[in-house]
């Protein structure tokens, strides 16, 4: 930890933040949560990011999603060899248009996390160099892990921002006003 | 040459094929005896973990964890009630770390030892797995009393350990060490330095450093590849830095490699056991307040990562403050670290794919969850 004020860290992020074009950039507490940095970042940055973060020498956990009131969240867990550190990358995509580029040209240990998320959520990977299903039949139609409308949750209410230290004007997903959920959108919009 | 050439020949290797332990199916694509590509195809142990996680509330999926990995359940039973205790802020009691350190290292020992037996039988020595699994024995005897079960434990409970250890449990584990230590030199003398056995392993999949980083490669498969990273002292958790052990690395990067770091572990796990039923104090077993079946854990995100014997196992749980987690995520190190295969088997002979397959010391219902 490098010396300094509280107020001094605070005000300090990484230097390989720089770039990502990340739309929300939370800070969290290791010992609470078990991960440094959250960050939302849009679709199509997602490659660039992945590259970025590979040459400032993270590996890849785990990708997972969840399905929430907001739509799907693909999570991305990065980590470093040096210490405790873990990055979450949050992807949020649309129900009814789930896509996003594949890392895997990055990470090739993607190519097996995104088949997963394929197989339980049905987000399709751009780009991705073999689409299988990995974990499940080739014949099984349809995808375990996605909720039931009415029992998913709004994303405000299963991720904790932490600290928000830098904020896109049009990312909303923490703000107090009732974000308008997919459902509750009047057709047409 | 080519995939599709007339030259090449497909073969399937699985799923019942007795060097894949338990049911991994594998596509070779051979020219001769040369692999020109090799394509694992997994799934046929798949049981759907995360969605049971989602059925069940977050106490009852414990016996879950006992049955991801069978020969490491310790290591996900840990990884569950970190992640438990992380999100609720529950402190556990000093005497149930200990008693979490000297069965989850005991663990380890009997993880490796299976390994160990099977990775030798593969390479086609019948007499090594008699040795291995007659000391794995004392540990499952060692074990059962306190957890009631020889394979798929859930001891761990959130907030410390489902029973108390005896004082006859802890001279026992003592007798254990030192039995256990006198062996080493022996399985030394009788497959490390035989040459058959080392002209298997050297300079067989060479695994480099920076592979291990695309594809996520932790444990025993990376530190084989000279970087000693482990999670009990990356992410430092529980009691673990209390204790004085190395961390074995291995430069080479080969099958050998991770074989001499999985033989190292073990006298390293041995000194931990030893310094940690040195070290236990008296008190409880558990939290007064430990959470009960129906505990409803607060919102929020949390993960929570161990060393397992196979690598980094991460439990990633999101909370809506209900009884049953919204969702839960686990990271197996044995899928990232089998995703590597492909790659690495190319252009080895059938032959070194199986002293491949074995040195990434695969556990295939963990991989599939």
């Amino acid at each position: 930890m490098v010396a300094g004020t509280a107020r001094g860290r605070r005000q300090m992020t990484p230097a390989w933040m720089e770039g990502l074009n990340a739309l929300c950039k939370c800070r969290h507490d290791f010992g609470k949560t078990g991960i440094t940095w959250g960050l939302f970042l849009s679709p199509d940055v997602m490659v660039d990011a992945a590259r970025r973060l590979f040459q400032a020498g993270f590996f890849l956990e785990d990708i997972s999603a969840l399905d929430s009131a907001n739509g799907f969240v693909a999570v991305y867990h990065l980590s470093a060899y040096s210490g405790p550190d873990r990055l979450a990358l949050y992807v949020i995509i649309p129900h009814n248009d789930p896509q996003i580029p594949s890392i895997s040209a990055v990470y090739s240990g993607a190519l097996w996390h995104e088949r997963e998320a394929m197989d339980f959520f049905g987000i399709k990977f751009i780009g991705h160099p073999d689409p299988k299903p990995l974990l499940l039949p080739e014949d099984m139609t349809g995808h375990p892990l996605i909720k039931e409308a009415e029992n998913r949750a709004p994303l405000k209410d299963l991720l904790d921002p932490g600290e928000i230290v830098e904020r896109d004007p049009d990312f909303l997903f923490f703000e107090e006003s009732n974000l308008p959920t997919e459902e509750s959108k009047p057709e047409g919009q | 040459m080519t995939e599709g050439d007339e030259q090449t020949l497909i073969i399937n290797m699985g799923p019942q094929h007795p060097s894949t332990h338990g049911v991994l199916r594998v596509v070779l694509v051979l020219d001769g005896e040369y692999i020109v590509s090799a394509t694992p195809v997994i799934g046929y142990l798949h049981r759907m973990h995360e969605k049971m996680a989602e059925i069940r509330t977050c106490v009852q999926y414990m016996p879950n964890m006992g049955r991801v990995d069978y020969l490491n359940p310790l290591g996900w039973n840990w990884a569950w009630v970190g992640a438990l205790e992380r999100l609720a802020g529950i402190e556990v009691p000093e005497r149930a770390e200990f008693i979490r350190v000297i069965t989850g290292e005991l663990n380890r020992v009997s993880s490796h030892l299976v390994w160990f037996g099977a990775y030798i039988l593969d390479l086609g020595a019948f007499t090594p797995i008699m040795y291995a699994f007659e000391d794995r024995e004392k540990i499952l005897d060692l074990l059962q009393p306190i957890s009631g079960s020889r394979l798929t434990y859930s001891f761990f409970r959130p907030g410390g350990v489902a029973t108390d250890v005896t004082d006859s449990f802890l001279k026992d584990t003592l007798v254990f060490v030192r039995y256990m230590r006198d062996r080493l030199p022996m399985y030394r003398d009788l497959v490390t330095d035989n040459i058959i056995f080392r002209k298997r392993c050297e300079g067989v999949g060479v695994l480099s450093l920076e592979m291990c980083r695309k594809y996520g490669a932790t444990g025993p498969v990376i530190r084989g590849s000279n970087r000693p990273y482990d999670i009990r002292r990356a992410e430092p958790y529980s009691i673990y830095d209390r204790f004085d052990y190395e961390i074995p690395v291995d430069e080479k990067g080969d099958a050998m490699g991770r074989y001499r770091v999985r033989m190292a572990e073990l006298a390293e796990s041995l000194k931990i056991i030893e310094q940690a039923v040195n070290q236990i104090p008296e008190g409880d077993h558990i939290v007064k307040k430990a959470p009960k079946p129906r505990w409803k854990p607060p919102k929020g995100e949390v993960y929570f990562a161990v060393e397992g014997a196979r690598g980094k196992i991460g439990v990633y749980l999101i909370s809506n403050g209900d009884k049953h987690p919204y969702r839960v995520k686990l990271r197996s190190p044995g899928f990232s670290n089998l995703s590597l295969f492909g790659e690495l088997a190319k252009g080895h002979l059938l032959q070194d794919a199986v002293s491949i397959l074995g040195s990434l010391d695969l556990v295939i219902p963990e991989i599939d969850r």
